[in-house]
C-alpha cells in the first residue's frame, strides 16, 4: 500500500470525474475549441467560470487558462512592461518559477531593481522592511500565498494594501493556496493571481490559470492562432483571447472542469480534513525529540504542508527509506523554493516535506507518523 | 552478486555524486552483513522492509533495502572516480 503524502508537488488522487472527462475528451472528435457548442458552454469557458466563482472573481473573462502555474507567473512578469526603472518586491518564501523569471528579467533590464524580503526563523515576512521597501517607488510586488516549504500562509490583504497604496502592482502566487484556503480577489488587492490546476483542486497537470483585474491590460507574450478572427494580422486584443494563443490542451482542460464542479460540492470539507490531519501530525512531531519541525511554533494560517528533519538522517536518505520501505510518499530537498532555507535554518540540505490533502486517512496519517518515529528512535 | 545497470541519480550541492546500481541478486541478511568488513553498517531490520546503510572511512555510502535488487551509493567529492572504480570492481569479481 502506498501512502501519498505530497500534495503540495501535485494533488492525487485526482478528483472525482477527472479521468473519466479526460478520457472522453480524448475519444471524441475534437470540436473548435473555444466555441460554444450546441448551446451549452464549452469546457474553456466552464473552467473560467469555476475558477472565477473560486475567487470571487465577478468577470470569468479576466481568467486566462494557461499551462500550469509557472506559465501564469511568466505572462504577469512578461506582461506588466517591467523596465530598467522597475523596482520589483518580492519574498524569500517563492518558488523559483517566481524567482528565475524575475532573474531573466533582469538580465533583459539591468537596470532593474529586485528587492528581496527576507523571513525571521518562524517563516514570517519582515515587515519593517516591506514597509521601507515600499518608500522606494515600487512597480511590482510579488508575494506567495502560501510557502510550499513551510505551509504558513503570508498576510497578503495587509501587504497587498500597503502596495497598492505605494501605487505598485500587485501579483499574488497562489499556486499553494488555491484548494486549501478561500482566496477571494474582493478582499485581497491583486491585479494579478497564479493559479495552478493540480495541486489543490486534484485536477490534471498541464492546467492553470492568470486572474487579471480588470483596471489592468497586459501585454501579448504569446499571439498566434486563436481559431476566431482569422482574418486579423494581429492577435485579437479582448480578454481572455489577448493572451491565450494556440490549440489548449483540451483533455486537461475537461479534467480540469470535472475538478472544479468536484470542489465546488466538496472542496470546502476535503480542505478542512486535510488542515486537520496536518495540524495533528504537526503537533505530534513537534513531541519527537530528534525532529525539527521548520516553523512548527508560530500558531498562523497554514496550508497542510510540514517541513521537518530528523537528526542523525539526511533529507534524502529519509525520503528513501520512507518510499521504499514504508511506502510513504513525500518529497526531500529544497522544493525548488531555495532562498527561504537560509532564513528557517533548513539549508543546506533543505527539509522532507510531507503535504496532505482530504483525500488522506487518520490511518495514514499515523502510519506516517510511526514511521518518523522508528526513523527518529 | 554482480551489477547488472549503473545509473546516475544526482549531483548533490556538496559535490557527492548518487549512483543507483542494480545487480542480479538481491540483498539478503548474509550481504548486508558482509558490509560489515566495509565499513560501519547501520542496519534496521524493524522497519517494514530492512533499510542498510554503510559509511565508510573515505566517505562512501552505500544504502539500501533488504529484499530489493538495487542500492544507491554516494561516492564524495573526492576521488570520486577512483571510490566509484573501487566499488565497481568489488561486485566484478565476487
Ligand atoms: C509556490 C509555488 N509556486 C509555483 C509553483 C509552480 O506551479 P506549476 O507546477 O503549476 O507551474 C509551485 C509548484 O510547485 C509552487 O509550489
Amino acid at each position: 500500500m502506498t501512502i501519498y503524502l505530497n500534495n503540495a508537488a501535485s494533488g492525487w488522487p485526482r478528483a472525482e470525474g477527472v479521468c473519466e472527462a479526460m478520457t472522453l475528451t480524448l475519444q471524441t472528435p475534437p470540436f473548435h475549441p473555444g466555441r460554444v457548442a450546441g448551446g451549452c458552454a464549452d469546457v474553456l469557458t466552464i473552467c473560467r467560470r469555476g475558477i472565477a466563482e473560486l475567487v470571487d472573481a465577478p468577470d470569468p473573462t479576466r481568467i486566462v487558462l494557461t499551462t500550469n502555474a509557472t506559465h501564469a507567473l511568466n505572462l504577469a512578469f512578461w506582461g506588466v512592461k517591467l523596465n530598467d526603472h522597475a523596482h520589483v518586491i518580492t519574498t524569500v518564501t517563492e518558488h523559483n518559477s517566481v524567482l528565475r523569471p524575475l532573474h531573466h528579467v533582469r538580465e533583459r533590464f539591468p537596470g532593474l531593481r529586485l528587492t528581496i524580503l527576507p523571513t525571521n526563523a518562524t517563516g514570517a515576512l519582515d515587515e519593517e522592511q516591506f514597509d521601507q521597501a515600499l518608500e522606494r517607488e515600487p512597480t511590482l510586488v510579488v508575494i506567495n500565498h502560501a510557502s510550499n516549504v513551510t505551509g504558513r500562509v503570508n498576510e497578503v490583504e495587509q501587504l497587498f494594501q500597503k502596495a497598492k497604496k505605494a501605487g505598485a502592482m500587485t501579483l499574488l502566487d497562489a499556486s499553494q493556496s488555491l484548494g486549501s484556503i478561500p482566496i477571494s480577489v474582493k478582499k485581497i488587492q491583486a491585479d494579478l493571481i497564479a493559479f495552478t490546476g493540480h495541486k489543490g483542486l486534484h485536477g490534471p497537470a498541464g492546467t492553470g490559470a492568470l486572474y487579471v483585474n480588470p483596471s489592468l491590460e497586459l501585454e501579448q507574450v504569446f499571439v498566434g492562432g486563436t481559431g476566431v478572427r482569422s482574418d486579423l494580422m494581429l492577435h485579437p486584443a479582448n480578454m481572455p483571447m489577448r493572451l491565450e494563443a494556440g490549440t489548449p490542451n483540451m483533455p486537461s482542460f475537461a479534467g480540469l472542469a470535472a475538478a472544479l464542479r468536484w470542489y465546488q460540492k466538496e472542496g470546502a470539507a476535503h480542505a478542512q480534513k486535510a488542515t486537520e490531519l496536518a495540524n495533528r501530525f504537526r503537533e505530534a512531531l513537534m513531541n519527537i525529540p530528534k525532529v525539527k519541525v521548520f516553523d512548527g511554533t508560530a500558531k498562523v494560517c497554514r496550508t497542510p504542508v510540514i517541513s521537518i528533519q530528523i537528526a542523525g538522517w539526511a533529507v534524502e536518505e529519509i525520503g528513501y527509506v520512507l518510499a521504499e520501505s514504508f511506502g510513504i510518499i513525500c518529497r526531500t530537498g529544497l522544493h525548488c523554493a531555495p532562498l527561504i532555507h537560509q532564513a528557517i535554518g533548513s539549508a543546506p540540505e533543505g527539509t522532507v516535506r510531507f503535504s496532505f490533502s482530504g483525500f488522506n486517512t487518520e490511518l495514514e496519517m499515523e502510519t506516517a507518523l510511526d514511521a518518523v518515529r522508528r526513523l527518529a528512535a | 552478486m554482480k551489477i547488472t545497470e549503473i545509473k546516475k541519480i544526482e549531483d548533490c550541492f556538496d559535490g557527492s555524486t548518487v549512483y543507483g546500481y542494480t545487480f542480479d541478486a538481491v540483498w539478503t541478511q548474509d550481504r548486508i552483513q558482509q558490509f560489515r568488513t566495509l565499513g560501519n553498517l547501520d542496519y534496521f531490520p524493524d522497519f517494514p522492509r530492512p533499510f542498510f546503510r554503510v559509511c565508510q572511512k573515505n566517505g562512501v555510502q552505500i544504502k539500501g533495502i533488504q529484499g530489493d535488487n538495487n542500492c544507491r551509493v554516494i561516492y564524495p567529492q573526492k576521488q570520486k572516480e577512483v571510490r566509484k572504480k573501487e566499488f565497481e570492481e568489488a561486485f566484478m569479481e565476487s
